[in-house]
């Protein structure tokens, strides 16, 4: 985290919790930060701020930060701290909300790839309705190889396919893979409940 | 008797032969498994992480479709999918405005009536009242099982009955007890694999494996069980790679816990697909005679 001070703004902290409160559906005033999340907290060593600090930063206002560090991304919603949490707080909601609030703002997520990953599959599962790995797998890589390509790391993209490949020969030796599409016969539900859920983003 | 059945993507897919157990083992305990009509893709983490209401509505579709079947029971194999079903299936009951936004789109309403199980739920009962020691015809001498439950089997974001000890569950371990397994008391029986970040964000999966393997090897566990495709798929598909960046010694096979009671109860292991497992599932069980 940067070193620079915080101007506390009450109004701009006020609104910023109470957005995150709403949509995450998580009492973040009852955070007395006694760090239980923090020591249970699977990728807390990696991100630097843990779901004790994440929460700080938001009741101090601190939109910027809140929105751009690694838990929020790398977060792999296990449940842990809500679990342990003796006041209920559930973070793994609160970073899904704040991947949401930074997809809606098109800011750059830290992570794009995990970013890409989860859209890739709700492309892939919106699609036939039921999620096929090739085809998700396929979203997901072409993603992110075109985003690689422009900033012209062509040894990523290489070094990505190369393992992508070893693990796809794998899962064809062991029978793994499956060619064969799995989709619902009533896509039109389902295309009804993605155009909702559409919807309910613009209300 | 009869139980609805939702098998989910991986079961269809790369995990194709945990259905195959499943129907296997379930048949030979008298329970026939109804695989509800036409169900879509819960969605998985991908939806909570990226849309709140897709995340509630698609597991709805198929609780509107398994509440049309009039059975009073649905059994979901998938940790994944039982938890967004059960997830869904929690914040309907308690938010009517959502259910009715989500049933106007649906044929097959959500009445939340159909009680949802995981598959431990289901087998830990037939310990209890026999009727699994009575199907077995091997013991599973020899073998030191690491029971492996991951996330979100007995953790979940909203307030639901969980159906186990949160920190330390016991089903798996009851059950291969039951079968002359010797499960190993170990410290990261619940914890995260990393789940999709093996492809999205590896650095970091193949580090929260090593924790799990390191563990389970020092514990002189001989294998791994679980109940969770993407669990067994990670720890599986991704255990060489962990073996090598980290330095573990042996290579452990990771069965799922249908194999075990499927071996125990002498069903064929290619019948059941044991062979497809990433590391070798085969030989530990020849070496214990136990095919
Ligand atoms: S465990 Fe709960 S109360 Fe304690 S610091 Fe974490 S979020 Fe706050
Ligand atoms: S849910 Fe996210 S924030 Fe909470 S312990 Fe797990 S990884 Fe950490
Ligand atoms: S959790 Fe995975 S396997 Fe289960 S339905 Fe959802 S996408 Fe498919
Ligand atoms: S251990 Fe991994 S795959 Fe299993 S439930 Fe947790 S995150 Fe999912």
């Amino acid at each position: 985290m940067s070193a620079k001070t915080l101007q506390y703004e009450a109004e701009g902290a006020q609104i910023l919790l109470r957005g995150i409160m709403d949509k995450s559906g998580q009492n973040l005033l009852a955070c007395y930060q006694c760090r239980r999340c923090a020591a249970g907290c699977p990728v807390g060593e990696e991100t630097g701020v843990t779901p004790d600090r994440l929460i700080r930063l938001i009741l101090l206002g601190d939109r910027e930060e809140a929105l751009n560090n690694l838990l929020v991304w790398k977060c792999v919603a296990c449940y842990t701290c809500g679990t342990r949490c003796p006041n209920n707080i559930q973070t793994a909601r609160i970073t899904e909300t704040l991947k949401q609030i930074a997809k809606e703002e098109h800011l750059e997520p830290l992570r794009p790839r995990i970013a890409d990953f989860h859209s890739a599959f709700m492309k892939a599962a919106g699609h036939m309705g039921r999620f096929n790995e090739i085809e998700g797998m396929g979203i997901y890589e072409v993603k992110t190889a075109v985003k690689e390509l422009k900033k012209g790391n062509v040894g990523a993209v290489i070094e990505e396919m190369k393992n992508q490949a070893k693990l796809g020969m794998k899962m064809m030796k062991k029978k793994r893979m499956h060619f064969k599409v799995d989709k619902v016969k009533n896509r039109t539900e389902i295309k009804a409940l993605y155009r909702k859920a559409k919807a309910e983003k613009g209300a | 008797m009869q139980l609805a059945y939702y098998p989910g993507c991986s079961l269809h897919a790369s995990s194709e032969l945990y259905d195959v157990q499943c129907k296997m083992v379930f048949g030979n305990l008298g329970i026939e498994l109804k695989e509800i009509a036409d169900w879509n893709c819960c969605g998985a983490t991908a939806a909570a992480k990226t849309d709140d209401f897709l995340a509630i509505a698609l597991p709805a579709r198929n609780l509107g479709i398994a509440d049309a079947t009039g059975l009073s029971e649905i059994v979901i194999p998938c940790s994944s999918c039982y938890s967004r079903t059960l997830v869904s299936q929690q914040r309907l009951s308690c938010d009517p405005e959502l259910k009715a936004a989500i049933n106007a789109e649906l044929g097959s309403k959500v009445e939340g009536a159909i009680k949802v199980s995981n598959i431990l739920e289901v087998l830990k009962p037939r310990v209890a009242s026999g009727e699994m020691a009575e199907k077995a015809k091997k013991k599973l001498e020899g073998l030191k099982p690491a029971c492996y439950y991951g996330c979100l089997l007995t953790r979940f974001p909203c307030d639901v009955t969980v159906t186990d000890d949160v920190e330390n569950p016991q089903g798996m371990e009851i059950i291969c007890r039951s079968l002359g397994a010797d499960p190993v008391d170990w410290s990261y029986k619940t914890d995260c694999c990393g789940a999709s970040a093996s492809v999205n964000d590896a650095e970091q999966s193949l580090l929260l494996m090593s924790r799990i393997m390191k563990d389970a090897e020092a514990r002189g566990a001989n294998c791994y069980v679980t109940t969770c495709p993407l669990c067994q798929f990670n720890v599986d598909a991704y255990q060489e790679q962990v073996a090598q960046k980290y330095g573990l010694e042996k290579r452990l096979p990771v069965y799922f816990i249908t194999e075990l009671i499927g071996i125990a109860m002498g069903f064929d292991a290619v019948g059941m697909q044991v062979d497809r497992h990433f590391v070798d599932a085969m030989g530990l069980l020849k070496e214990l005679k136990l095919i």
